[in-house]
């Protein structure tokens, strides 16, 4: 592999956005390769130290997504996890971790073209950035 | 008005008429510079009690380190501003029940950092320091020097808006309610300011300090699981090394768990051993939930802490479009 | 009745069929579900998103459809139709003819290879002809069964004998252009017809020019438009030039309230329709502009008003009350509309697209159904049912729902629909059943201690995986990482005959956890578990790698990648996998009775729907007598006596066996969780009693605003509606002549401190005056009114009142009727009522021999403490809030409480009948199980971690976890947790966690994979 590729990590919730994922694949719509998807039940579920150890562990990036507002699952998970990325992100940026690094969505069941699209935005605001180096820890 | 005097007279009052079973607030430390926490049962004991720039302890934290010492007891206490948010977060946390405690408002007008006072006399051992209102008179073997008093006090004291307490049952003196400062949020601004990349030199060069003592947890109100969650194995959440990263997760984390609780009280900057700026964090967290959630941690005790709350039409401009 | 059979045959698979299909199999009854298209899921995977939440249709959709196609109880007959009902009602024969799908659903794997190589481009029927599909297809992406069909009618095969193209490329040998329809008898007790609507076509109605111009578009093709997974993917463009549109009109009634077409009835959905449309339209475009041009805002509906006023206040949605007489196409091929305001003025103004909010009306072929079933219909060819009775048709045992009686929303066809579910089990015999009998006949292995030893199977899905995907390098990849004993790749992880293999495979290397690296666990995850399951493994040692959809199918010009990531993939999910553990799903008892608290018609309804099943009912009310607020109602449009039916109501509960009727009591304490609730209440004499119940409904009702407005309560001549009702009914008028009565609309609704539609209103005036017609002919009737919102088969009234001569005066809030007495000291004065008609653009003065005021429906204040005592929450206006506005309209998000009638908003006695029931049916499914199976992924403590700080009681949406106040700890209830992970995520201490996704099973899958900083992806 001659150019580097940047490694994404995608968290998304069950009802929402992991089908919008499929939603996606089953459209056969082409995004980047870069994201390795963990599902969990709900954004709600996403403790940011996830997010801390993702980086941590040397993705380059990390995408979380849940349900829009009004269409959680749990009904009001992804309102939790909102108020938790609402805090989280503003300090990454703060303490000087490049603001394109960690980003959040929301995408609905329907929504595959706008997973792809979301994919594909972060993938390339990732590779602009290039390797994570900041949180990494090297063993 | 001797703001001590009627302290004392108060604690008596409330000892004597059995309103409490128990008082704590601050005596004369044997160091000049820190006054110590005092529990007193006995209105005998009340003429020991001060009030005055050294008493920087967050008493608070006596609720919630040791429950069992404040078990079934009627408690008072006396509160600064950012003490009394402690109490009543703490409420809100059921880690203090509202019936059982008395909380006594003081008028502060900041509390010193230990740390500033020493760079002023170079580190020369203060033995007598005399509070003037604006100047402070600081003596030792073979100087006295003053200072402004601003000069000297704790980082959080000069952004505070909140000096007195708003949730009180008894305020000794008058209480100021929300008090202008317009520079309040200039150190975030400044630091905003910054590049990405000059942001990160600047975390870095300050959290590489890091030794990992834990003595900001430690002195923490808002600070009382049972193990803390770098404490936890089982599975481990982040290393317990002294591996930058590490540390960084670790104040990270630490910053989110006090996200919407930190009442901005300073403790945790003034034991730090190594000098770190870690107020700096926590405040810019604090005006992230004020401005996003509209909410102060400790200042309502009929509402609900912000991370556990939400409006359907929050802000959302971190949620790409 | 003998020889009752424990079975339902329901007709129509959209959200009313899935819904009582649901129900009916929770009851433990068997249920044939029969379905005209080829999938279920009806209109709702149309909607892009649903009023007046935006909730995206088929988020909410899709795991109603998922639980409907894998419940045991349910079998699906798609592509078919029922012929004939014969015998009697408890044993039907239904003749069901299954058409031919020419594809083995059986072989089938739902790869797509067949549409790929079809020739034949056919219009979609899904996308409203808005794109092609091919002639053997899937009904659309996320049909549910998923597996192919071939439309008979386009297939060059099945027409013309030549092509077979595929047949040739299916790798499983699925396609059979030998198969035929079938008549299959069905065996059932009762039967539910949920045929729904279809829209209304405006082809041949003229004046809009639909199909003529090329931006005229009917509401459902927009909707389409707007969709994310739609034609254009969510960009609306102009069918003319592909551009977006700027200005975007909506008409509204298109094929409705339409006399001249033999339309006389109101839609009732379309109004909120359109201002989703405008709304979402400009959601997605800012620039946009959309104006909506109507006769009546119709937002009657529970906190529709609310979004009626985001649009107008809030996105700038321009609303103009206004005839559309005439449209013409511009060169361009924008649009002229020429429209008439009320006062005659007319306006030309130019649009991009117009669209028009087509109606709802019966389905085609609903005359034909009607004949062959022997139901009636009514005079616009909806399913005929009467007031008392909304849900029954008029054949015994068979029952309706959904829109086949008439238009309605989403919630109220599901409310219909689990409400026909309560009068059909009256048809059945239903034992009390225990679902978790029969789980423990199977013997599971005891894995705990054991190192894990992981079996890795790579999925090839014919070619959809490893035409893409180097399955053969994966699996070799995944045999080398830790824990693996076993790895291979197979064809179709999901055929028979590949389930037969990973079970051998777990007894040859003893595996104890299984990973199967393939498609989505959202679909097949079900299967893979009841397979390992099967093999003595728990089924939570189970989990996947999607493959396909996440890398063959996203990366097809990649396949090196694909195949890279396929390889992380598979070790994230062996990382997971390592960290799995058995997990149980412990039985909850039920307790077999139920509590409803409130003795009006709803309450009553509730009762009996549930004593009739043979579950004993407490039934507590206020008062000292039953029928709360029907004793004021003595007419009904249809004919039907309300104070009869109340009579005849009052009597069954009163002599039922199974209702133990609890008048003048009050509650003091509720208790508990599903089916373990306990009540204390005082009874009439100040005694305390408790009760134990598995569920509680709650049919609270609902109070007349006390107003003081237009001279209320100072004058013997102003009345409210309720009064006035009461006055018909006896004959009693205030003294003196009797000629000049006006009503006035809105009295405390849709304004500061009521911003909602009290909804009965109008048609009660409307009924009202027309009884006052009857009795006193000559008497002048004028009306002073907002919107009229005689919505449904009610407009046909209006249109009546009107046509006998009635005034209508629309005032708005500025602008309100003012009122004075003509002689002010004197009590029975006349009242001077000065209204400004927009219409003559002039103030109108009528001296009032009587003022009726159409007052608000009000929530009781006691509701506040009764949601205490519950746990459940209020709306703004402290109407009760169920747990989902549109698919869980009667149910609380804590399980085992339902609502029902006025307590949940504003509505009439047909709808509170529904609702009644519906709740009465829905409490059923709980309390015809002796037990529930608690989820398996479900929170738990760690209590020497926890510091009681309630953070997780605040997040939790089900009342689920809260900290004993004892122990000063966190307990779950394994009953309720529903296995979000909220709590966990925002307990700090640690103290919580989530089996199933547990914090070290994820922080083991964050850390699985190598990645060196330097060289990034592999």
């Amino acid at each position: 592999m001659s150019e580097w590729q940047p490694k994404i990590l995608a968290i998304l919730c069950n009802w929402c956005s992991y089908a919008g994922a499929d939603l996606a694949g089953v459209s056969r719509m082409q995004y980047p390769p870069n994201i390795r998807v963990v599902r969990v039940p709900c954004s709600g579920r996403v403790d940011p130290l996830f997010i801390m150890k993702s980086l941590q562990s040397g993705f380059d990036g990390v995408l979380v997504s849940g349900c829009h507002p009004g269409d959680c699952h749990y009904i009001s998970g992804n309102y939790v996890a909102r108020r938790k990325f609402a805090v989280l992100k503003p300090l990454l940026e703060f303490i000087g971790i490049e603001p394109n690094r960690v980003q959040f969505s929301w995408i609905s069941a329907g929504e595959g073209e706008r997973f792809a699209t979301v994919v594909t935005k972060i993938t390339e605001d990732v590779r602009k950035l290039g390797p994570s180096t900041r949180l990494v820890k090297k063993l | 008005m001797n703001v001590v005097n009627d302290l004392r007279k108060t604690i008596k009052k409330l000892l004597a008429e059995k309103k409490i079973d128990l008082f704590v607030g601050w005596e004369k430390g044997s160091l000049p510079m820190a006054a110590t926490p005092i529990f007193i049962t006995n209105e005998d004991e009340a003429d020991r009690i001060v009030f005055d720039i050294t008493c920087g302890n967050n008493l608070s934290v006596y609720f919630t380190k040791d429950k069992k010492q404040f078990a079934d007891k009627k408690v008072g206490i006396a509160v600064k501003g950012c003490d009394a948010r402690s109490v009543v977060l703490n409420i809100l946390e059921k880690q203090i029940d509202r019936a059982n405690v008395v909380m006594v408002g003081v008028p502060c007008h900041g509390v010193l950092d230990k740390k500033k006072v020493l760079a002023k006399t170079d580190g020369r051992e203060v033995l007598e320091l005399i509070d003037g209102g604006d100047t402070v008179t600081l003596k030792g073997n073979g100087y006295e020097l003053s200072s402004d008093r601003s000069e000297i006090l704790s980082s959080s004291c000069l952004s505070c808006i909140y000096p007195d307490a708003q949730e009180y049952d008894i305020f000794v003196g008058e209480p100021r309610g929300e008090v202008p400062n317009e520079n309040r949020l200039k150190e975030i601004k400044e630091f905003e300011a910054m590049s990405t990349s000059e942001k990160w030199a600047s975390t870095r060069a300050e959290y590489e300090k890091c030794i990992r003592c834990y003595a900001c947890r430690n002195v923490c109100p808002s600070c009382y699981c049972n193990v803390c969650f770098v404490d936890q194995n089982d599975p481990a959440w982040i290393g317990n090394t002294c591996d930058f990263t590490d540390s960084m997760v670790f104040h990270i984390i630490r910053n989110l768990h006090v996200a919407g609780r930190c009442v901005e009280c300073g403790a945790c900057e003034r034991a730090c051993p190594m000098d770190i700026n870690l107020l700096l964090l926590n405040r810019k967290v604090a005006m992230e939930v004020k401005d996003r959630f509209g909410d102060v941690a400790g200042l309502d005790i009929n509402g609900k802490p912000a991370m556990v709350d939400f409006r359907e039409d929050e802000k959302q401009d971190f949620i790409m479009g | 009745m003998k020889n009752k059979k424990n079975s339902v045959l329901v007709l129509g698979a959209g959200i009313a069929g899935i819904q009582a299909s649901l129900d009916l199999a929770e009851m433990g009854v068997e249920v044939h579900l029969v379905e005209d298209t080829p999938t279920i899921g009806g209109r709702m995977p149309q909607l892009d998103k649903t009023f007046p939440t935006n909730d995206c249709s088929m988020c909410i959709l899709a795991p109603k459809m998922s639980e409907c196609v894998r419940h045991p109880l349910i079998t699906l007959h798609i592509m078919s139709s029922l012929k004939d009902i014969s015998g009697t009602p408890g044993n039907f024969i239904c003749s069901v003819i299954e058409r031919a799908k020419y594809v083995d659903p059986v072989k089938c794997v739902s790869c797509g290879l067949c549409e790929e190589k079809c020739p034949v481009k056919i219009e979609d029927e899904f996308d409203v002809g808005l794109r092609k599909t091919k002639a053997i297809s899937r009904y659309f992406l996320q049909s549910i069964p998923s597996e192919y069909t071939i439309n008979k009618d386009h297939c060059l095969y099945l027409t013309k004998g030549v092509c077979k193209l595929c047949s040739k490329v299916c790798p499983t040998g699925a396609i059979n252009y030998e198969d035929t329809d079938k008549e299959i008898e069905l065996n059932v007790g009762a039967v539910i017809l949920a045929t729904g609507i279809d829209p209304f076509d405006p082809i041949g109605f003229g004046q809009f020019g639909y199909h003529r111009y090329k931006n005229v578009v009917t509401s459902l093709e927009f909707e389409r438009m707007l969709s994310a997974s739609g034609p254009f993917g969510g960009h609306v463009e102009r069918a003319s030039d592909g551009l977006p549109p700027k200005r975007l009109a909506f008409i509204q009634c298109v094929g409705s309230r339409d006399i001249s077409i033999d339309r006389n009835y109101c839609s009732s959905a379309c109004c909120m329709f359109a201002i989703k449309q405008s709304i979402i339209a400009k959601e997605h475009n800012k620039e946009l502009e959309a104006t909506i041009f109507y006769m009546d805002i119709r937002a009657f509906g529970k906190d529709f008003d609310k979004y009626y006023d985001k649009a107008e206040n809030w996105y700038g949605v321009q609303f103009k009350r206004s005839k559309i007489s005439e449209i013409k196409e511009l060169p361009d091929g924008s649009l002229d509309l020429k429209y008439t305001y009320e006062n005659g003025d007319i306006q030309y103004e130019t649009f991009d697209m117009v669209v028009l909010s087509i109606g709802l009306q019966p389905r085609a072929g609903s005359r034909g159904l009607s004949e062959d079933l022997d139901i009636r219909l009514n005079r616009f060819e909806f399913c005929r049912t009467d007031t008392f009775h909304p849900l029954e048709t008029s054949r015994e045992g068979v029952f309706v729902c959904g829109a086949m009686s008439g238009p309605k929303d989403i919630p109220e066809s599901v409310i219909s629909a689990s409400g026909a579910v309560a009068n059909a089990v009256k048809y059945l015999e239903l034992e009390r059943y225990d679902p978790s009998v029969g789980s423990e006949d199977i013997k599971e292995k005891d894995v705990t201690g054991d190192r894990p030893r992981i079996g890795v199977f790579v999925c090839h899905c014919g070619i959809n995986i490893a035409g893409v995907v180097d399955v053969k390098d994966v699996a070799e990849f995944a045999s080398h990482l830790e824990n693996v004993e076993h790895s291979e790749d197979v064809m179709y992880a999901c055929s028979t005959d590949c389930l037969e293999t990973i079970k051998q495979r777990i007894e040859e290397h003893d595996l104890n956890r299984v990973v199967v690296a393939a498609c989505t666990p959202r679909t097949h995850e079900p299967l893979f578990r009841d397979t390992i399951s099967e093999a003595g493994l728990n089924p939570y040692l189970f989990e996947m790698a999607n493959i396909r959809d996440q890398c063959s199918w996203a990366h097809m010009n990649e396949p090196e990648m694909a195949t890279g990531k396929s390889r992380d993939l598979v070790e994230m999910g062996v990382s997971k996998a390592r960290g799995l553990v058995p997990l149980l799903r412990l039985p909850i008892n039920i307790d077999p009775e139920a509590l409803v608290i409130g003795g009006g018609l709803s309450g009553m309804t509730s009762a009996l729907a549930i004593g009739d099943a043979g579950h004993d009912v407490y039934l507590i009310e206020r008062e000292d007598v039953l029928g709360g607020n029907m004793r004021d109602i003595f007419f009904n449009f249809d004919g039907t006596d309300p104070q009869q039916f109340l009579a005849e109501t009052i009597e069954k509960v009163e002599n039922h066996d199974r209702i133990r009727v609890l008048p003048g009591s009050t509650i003091e304490e509720i208790t508990g969780f599903v089916g373990n609730f306990r009540t204390a209440f005082k009874d009439s004499t100040g005694k305390r009693e408790e009760l134990t119940h598995g569920a509680v409904i709650v049919a609270t009702g609902g109070n007349e605003h006390e107003t003081e407005e237009y001279l209320y309560g100072s004058s013997s001549r102003v009345v409210t509606q309720k009064e006035f009702e009461r006055m018909l009914h006896e004959e009693e008028f205030p003294p003196g002549k009797l000629k000049e009565v006006v009503m006035v609309q809105c009295v405390g609704s849709r304004e500061e401190g009521r911003m909602y539609c009290s909804r009965v209103c109008c048609s009660k005036a409307v009924k009202n005056a027309l009884e006052l017609r009857k009795r006193k002919s000559r008497v002048n009737i004028y009306f002073a009114y907002r919107d009229i919102r005689t919505y449904g088969f009610a407009e046909e009234y209006y249109s009546e009142l009107r046509d006998r001569g009635a005034l209508f005066f629309r005032y708005t809030l500025e602008n309100k009727p003012e009122v004075e007495k003509i002689r002010p000291d004197d009590p029975d004065s006349r009242i001077r009522v000065t209204v400004f008609d927009p219409v003559l653009e002039k103030d109108v003065v009528i001296d009032a021999d009587l003022l009726v005021l159409a007052t608000a429906i009000d929530a009781p204040e006691e509701n506040l403490e009764l949601a205490k005592m519950l746990k459940v929450p209020l709306n703004s206006d402290g109407l009760f809030l169920e747990a989902h506005v549109k698919l869980r309209p009667v149910d609380f998000a804590t399980e085992g409480i339902f609502v029902c009638g006025l307590a949940h908003g504003p509505k009439d006695m047909s709808e509170s009948i529904a609702q009644a029931k519906a709740a009465g049916s829905r409490a059923l499914t709980f309390l015809k199980k002796k037990s529930i199976l608690a989820e398996g992924t479900i929170c738990e403590v760690r209590t020497d971690r926890c510091s009681g700080c309630g953070y997780c009681e605040e997040v939790c949406a089900y009342t689920a976890i809260e900290v004993d106040p004892e122990e000063g700890v966190a307990v779950v209830n394994d009953a309720l947790c529903k296995g979000c992970g909220a709590c966990v995520s925002t307990c700090r201490c640690g103290a919580l966690d989530l089996r199933g996704f547990t914090n070290g099973q994820l922080f083991s899958v964050f850390d699985s994979l190598e990645i060196e900083a330097s060289e990034g992806i592999r």
